[in-house]
């Protein structure tokens, strides 16, 4: 029986000999091409030099990025452009700007009116009221209706009622009733005199110029009708795009002047200067040079007193000029220089009165802020350097054309948008002089400290000259240095941070720094503070090539100190991710800081609350773990791992990493010598300590079988013995668990399992156990499973199998540290028994599995893969090939390609 | 059956020594018989007083009979004959000053006041003898001055410099106006083309207390002569806002009151009646008692308000 089956022996030095192919020497490394590794090399840092603006991060109140949205929707035509074209491109923007306008400023569900807004609320006395007196009464006195007038409407209603107006407008004009229609519309620009509706207002504006645009056109198109159509309605003439008055008929002319002459007769100013901007266009029809009633428009307004009123007034008129084919920017610096006049005058007015009236002040300043910021846009819209000089000029600012910015003080909200959108060439050569004007314009329009902030933000958005980075550089460290508020100083500080660092101001940087810590620490953080603080330390991060530069900075722990919350932990994960993109972190200072930052990081997120996949901080904390390197300091580095494991509980995957770690660490003991051998069973006592936490159950069978073959490397069979047995009985609890294991997790443990039958080839056999005990539990246990596909028991089998079949052997193919069980059992008749007797029970094992398996293809070709397994493990005996045959048979039955069974077939005749 | 008068000018705008131009459009829907188609051109300044500083007695009389300028003349534009059914248009052309002809009055322009009139009217008869009632239709036209009879524009327009304090006043204001004391300075022309607009501009230099608005006022004047009396009336034609609220100081707003059409017209000083025009600035102040008279005719001084008044000569320029 015993000879029935025999082992085949192998002579493994010389198989691999004559199946390794020669070798040879090659000159230049395969994947890499010396030129185009340098490339790439500069790519990334120029990268890293160019500053991110997040354009998302707009609309908040530092001032700064504010209209970013707004800039976004400006797209600059160039001067080639038609005028129909650019046009149409000024129509877009004016489309987004009062999309922008309208949610830009919440409205309350109830809007309070005065009765100078009684169009809206008497919605069906409408027609008749349009007597003249009644508004003469109420203009006589606003501030008496305002008083005793006041009345609430839904903001609903509001909108619908306008709705509701234009269409009536439209109707009236359809129906040829053109008295209608201008009344209408004079009803509605008589709407916008009231301004006590305040966050409603730039709503009710963009509503109600919609209606103006839309009378202005039909106006318009009729006009154009006159001039171009014969009463029967036959087309005279086609006016060319660029027409001139004199291309006009005099009917035309007659019907387009009466209009004007109506809209003159309006009594009221704001009413009459809205609708002959409306209408604006048409003096085409009659002057050459339209552009002139311009002027007198801009002088008009100076006549409504009310802020608010007359900033909106002046941005339709923006809006307005853009339409005709010319436009002198003069008009709109005018339009800024008399919105100037005006806020100082107002801010003059009652200055004494209580808070209240400053909140309003402040209130209305915002509420203006859009029509400034629209104006500015128009003014500085494909300006040449030196028309920006002229500009300057006109705005009362600079002395000269040489002299771009004098010490005049300019309000500062005007100053905020003239800064934002002068042309950065100018803004860089004149900073200096930009300094001294936001230094000596200093109002509650705007915070001072905005306009600096905004300074530093837009002379980071090209190369300045060094000289003038460092006055500018200079006199803002001296201006901050006055701030009593961290808010203050930080807005101004984050901005100029980048000039600083990069222009190596170590003196600022410090000064700043210190700034920053003294302030912080002396009244606490809030929440405003805490974004700037964390933009600030992302900065330095940034800047910094390396971790230590960043920790020897004065203040920079302090400041991390003080932060807390998101912000924090945003800048703790830059700080780790910065730590870990080098190989390794050594010094054992920066350990214990990023230790700590990776507990404060740890302490707060919720861990369990985070899919894995996007666990950043966790990824970063075990990335960090893995790369410190204490050196020859062992002993600090597995109780480091110990501080870990308990620090770092909740993250999931961790213990994997200091497992990993551990193991590295026995190695690396081991190698320096076998006198560390305690040491080495620290490490591996450790592991087995942690082993059992790992949830997941191939990544826990793996870790068993690394260190178990960390033990046996350490000579510790015992260890190992150990570690196999905890291997396997942690499959043992497999069937515990639900039936839901994935493909990929049966795979894994299949290789696995597969490894491991390789690994007990250097495992020396136990006689106390007998020397095949662990391949027989593999055999128990994977019988034992109910859930194990014939399948994979199949390649089991087969690994099993050739497990004996190598243990036969007189010499094995590799040896660890230990004695293998070639030279342990060497010649003993019973080690091979029991090889045999354990083969034996596997191949029938194996033969009967195949049988199970339900797919006849699949069978076929695990039936050729165990013929494979046998004929490289057996001589073949009769019995053998009598297993060999009908394994064959089966694969035939089973529509195994020919080929194979061909190849099969071939094997067996050798 | 329906005559209407369509002339050739939507403006309706002639001058004297043009011919009024047009179609008479007669829609029928049977033919017409008819005597003859005849146009009458009549103009005439109508006068009218309605109280004023007359008396009772004299007030009856209040229609003081009219001064032709144009009387019944009179042009046949068809003889007798027929007009088929449908709509027929025929054409016409009314010359109404001839060359050499002695007029009986100057062609004043066309003007609609409170008591003094100038209307010029064009009316179509159609004669259809006893049986039927004439068809008639009357359509009003306008006259401008010919641009022969004017005078050369006025090459620097003059202008008066005004300005307005608390002292200037000859009516009673307010304690604080009084003591707080302002000052408005301007310029603005007095001789104005009546195609133009009268400009100027104003400057608001002080005021203690807050400006409610600032108006300009048109002002029509309308003498009529009776017997040996004058009786004038003085009526507002138009405001025109300049500034609303509180104004900043120091700062030019500019004066510009586009001429209303029909109400104005070349200042005259005929005979037996007269039409002038005069313009006040008109400010008014924020105050308590100012709401409590809202109703108030704005060309009445108030306590609150102050106003300046300069006198405006209107001219029709080439």
């Amino acid at each position: 029986m015993a000879a029935s089956m025999v082992f085949r022996p192998r002579n493994y030095s010389a198989e691999e000999k004559s199946h390794s192919l020669t070798r040879l020497r090659a000159n230049d490394h395969p994947l890499s091409t010396s030129s185009s590794s340098s490339h790439l090399q500069v790519a990334v840092v120029d990268h890293g030099k160019k500053d991110f603006f997040d354009p998302l991060r707009s609309l908040d109140d530092n001032g700064a990025v504010s209209g970013e949205a707004l800039q976004e929707v400006e797209i600059s035509s160039s001067p080639g452009l038609s005028s129909e074209a650019s046009v149409q491109n000024s129509a877009k923007e004016w489309t987004s700007f009062s999309r922008i306008l309208m949610q830009k400023f919440p409205v309350s569900k109830m809007i309070s009116v005065s009765s100078m807004s009684n169009a809206i609320i008497k919605g069906g006395k409408i027609y008749e009221k349009a007597s003249t007196s009644t508004h003469l009464e109420e203009l006589e006195d606003p501030q008496k209706f305002a008083e005793e007038g006041v009345k609430v409407i839904t903001r609903h209603e509001y909108v619908s009622r306008l709705h509701e107006l234009r269409d009536e407008i439209i109707r009236a004009w359809r129906a040829s009733d053109r008295v209608t229609t201008l009344k209408l519309s004079i009803k509605v620009a008589r709407l916008l005199m009231d301004t006590s509706v305040l966050q409603f207002y730039p709503t009710l504006f963009v509503l109600a110029m919609d209606i103006m645009d839309t009378v202005g056109n039909m106006v318009w198109e009729r006009i154009k009708w006159k001039a171009e159509f014969a009463e029967d309605g036959n087309k005279l003439y086609s006016l060319p795009e660029n027409f001139e008055a004199s291309d006009i008929c005099s009917d035309a002319k007659e019907t387009c002047y009466n209009w004007f002459c109506k809209i003159g007769a309006i009594r009221e100013l704001l009413p009459r200067i809205y609708l002959e901007l409306a209408i604006l266009p048409c003096w085409r029809f009659l002057l050459d040079r339209p552009e002139d009633s311009l002027q007198r428009l801009v002088m008009m307004t100076r006549g409504l007193a009310d802020p608010l009123a007359s900033a909106y007034c002046r941005l339709y008129m923006a809006h307005c000029m853009l339409k005709l084919p010319s436009c002198d920017k003069g008009y709109l610096v005018r339009c800024v220089n008399d919105i100037k006049s005006l806020l100082s005058w107002v801010m003059l007015r009652k200055e004494a009165a209580d808070g209240n009236i400053i909140d309003n002040k402040r209130l209305l300043v915002s509420l203006m802020e859009p029509t400034i910021e629209f104006i500015m846009k128009c003014i500085f819209k494909d300006v040449s350097q030196k028309q920006v000089g002229n500009i300057l000029v006109e705005l009362e600012l600079g002395r000269n054309a040489m002299e771009l910015f004098g010490n005049f003080p300019c309000v500062s909200i005007v100053l905020h948008h003239l800064l934002k959108e002068l042309p950065i060439e100018v803004v860089s050569s004149s900073a200096v002089g930009i300094l001294h004007v936001i230094e000596c314009s200093n109002d509650y329009s705007f915070d001072q400290c905005l306009n600096y902030r905004l300074l530093g933000f837009r002379l980071c958005e090209t190369k300045s000259r060094t000289d003038i980075l460092n006055a500018v550089a200079d006199i803002v460290i001296q201006v901050v240095t006055q701030y009593d508020s961290l808010d203050e100083y930080l807005k101004v500080v984050e901005a100029f941070l980048d000039i600083i660092l990069q222009n190596q101001m170590d003196n600022h940087l410090n000064a700043t720094l210190e700034g920053i810590s003294k302030r912080a620490s002396s009244k606490g953080t809030t929440e405003d503070e805490l974004g700037s603080l964390q933009s600030v330390m992302v900065k330095l991060l940034c800047h910094c090539e390396n971790l230590e530069d960043i920790f020897a900075l004065e203040h920079f722990l302090e400041i991390l100190d003080v932060m807390y919350g998101s912000s924090r932990s945003t800048v703790n994960v830059h700080i780790l991710n910065m730590a870990t993109r080098s190989a390794r972190i050594c010094d054992p200072t920066t350990i214990q800081l990023l230790f700590e930052i990776s507990q404060a990081l740890h302490d707060d997120i919720d861990f369990l609350n985070v899919k894995d996949e996007d666990n950043q901080p966790a990824r970063l904390i075990s990335r960090f773990v893995c790369m410190v390197d204490y050196g020859t300091e062992m002993e600090r580095h597995l109780t480091f791992l110990v501080e870990c494991r308990g620090a770092f509980g909740s993250i999931r995957g961790l213990n994997e990493t200091l497992i990993h770690s551990s193991n590295c660490l026995a190695v690396k003991a081991l190698k320096n010598g076998s006198k560390n051998l305690s040491f080495v069973k620290s490490c591996i006592a450790f592991c087995e300590v942690t082993l059992p936490s790992i949830s997941s159950h191939t990544r826990q069978l793996n870790l068993y079988l690394e260190t178990a073959e960390v033990a046996l490397l350490g000579g510790l069979v015992s260890h190992s013995d150990g570690l196999i047995n905890s291997a396997l009985g942690s499959l043992q609890n497999l069937d515990l668990m639900d039936g839901s294991l994935m493909q990929a997790d049966v795979d894994g443990m299949l290789s696995s399992i597969q490894k491991l039958c390789g690994f007990l080839v250097l495992v020396p056999g136990n006689p106390e156990v007998g020397v095949t005990h662990f391949a027989k539990n593999i055999l128990a246990l994977f019988n034992s499973q109910s859930w194990m596909k014939p399948k994979m028991r199949t390649k089991i089998f087969s690994a099993i199998i050739s497990l004996t079949a190598t243990l036969s052997q007189n010499k094995l193919p590799y040896h660890g540290k230990v004695l293998g069980n070639d030279h342990l059992f060497f010649g003993d008749l019973s080690y091979s028994h029991e090889l045999t007797l354990l083969a034996k029970c596997v191949l029938q094992n194996l033969v009967d599995a195949i049988q199970q398996e339900p797919s006849s293809a699949v069978r076929g070709r695990l039936a050729l893969e165990a013929c494979n397994c046998i004929a490289t493990s057996f001589i073949l005996t009769q019995e053998i090939s009598s297993i060999y045959t009908r394994l064959l048979e089966t694969a035939k039955s089973c529509s195994v390609p020919a080929q194979l069974l061909s190849v099969a077939l071939a094997r067996k005749e050798k | 059956m329906a005559i209407e008068l369509k002339l050739s000018r939507t403006s309706r705008v002639y001058r004297p020594s043009e011919a009024v131009e047009g179609k008479i459009i007669v829609k029928s829907n049977s033919s017409i018989s008819h005597y003859g188609i005849r146009l009458n051109v009549n103009g005439s300044v109508n006068l009218q007083v309605r109280g004023g500083p007359l008396g009772a007695v004299e007030s009856l009389y209040g229609v003081v009979k009219p001064i032709p300028i144009v009387r019944n003349k009179t042009v046949e534009v068809k003889p007798s004959g027929t007009i088929s059914s449908g709509t027929t248009e025929i054409p016409f052309s009314v010359i109404l000053r001839k060359q050499g002809e002695e007029n009986l009055e100057k062609f004043y322009e066309t003007f609609h006041g409170a008591n003094i009139s100038i209307q010029y009217l064009l009316t179509v008869d159609i004669m259809r003898g006893y049986l039927h009632r004439s068809l008639s239709s009357t359509v009003e036209f306008i006259v401008e001055s010919d641009k022969g009879d004017l005078l050369e524009r006025p090459i620097s327009p003059e202008v008066i410099l005004f300005y307005i304090t608390q002292d200037t006043q000859r009516h009673p204001l307010l304690p604080e106006l009084k003591s707080g004391g302002f000052r408005v300075t301007g310029r603005m022309t007095t001789e104005c083309v009546i195609t133009d607009a009268i400009s100027g501009e104003l400057t608001v230099e002080a005021s203690a207390v807050p400006i409610g608005s600032i108006d300009i006022l048109l002002f029509c004047v309308e003498s009529i002569l009776l017997g040996e009396r004058i009786a004038t009336k003085t009526s507002l034609i138009q405001t025109t806002q300049i500034a609303d609220g509180d104004v900043c100081r120091n700062m030019t707003l500019p004066i510009y009151v586009i001429l209303p059409r029909l109400l104005t017209c070349p200042t005259i000083f005929a005979g037996p009646f007269s039409i002038e025009f005069k313009v006040s600035i008109v400010i008014n102040f924020q105050s308590k008692l100012s709401k409590l008279h809202s109703k108030s005719d704005p060309g009445t001084p108030r306590l609150w308000s102050a106003m300046e008044t300069l006198p405006l000569e209107l001219v029709r320029a080439k």
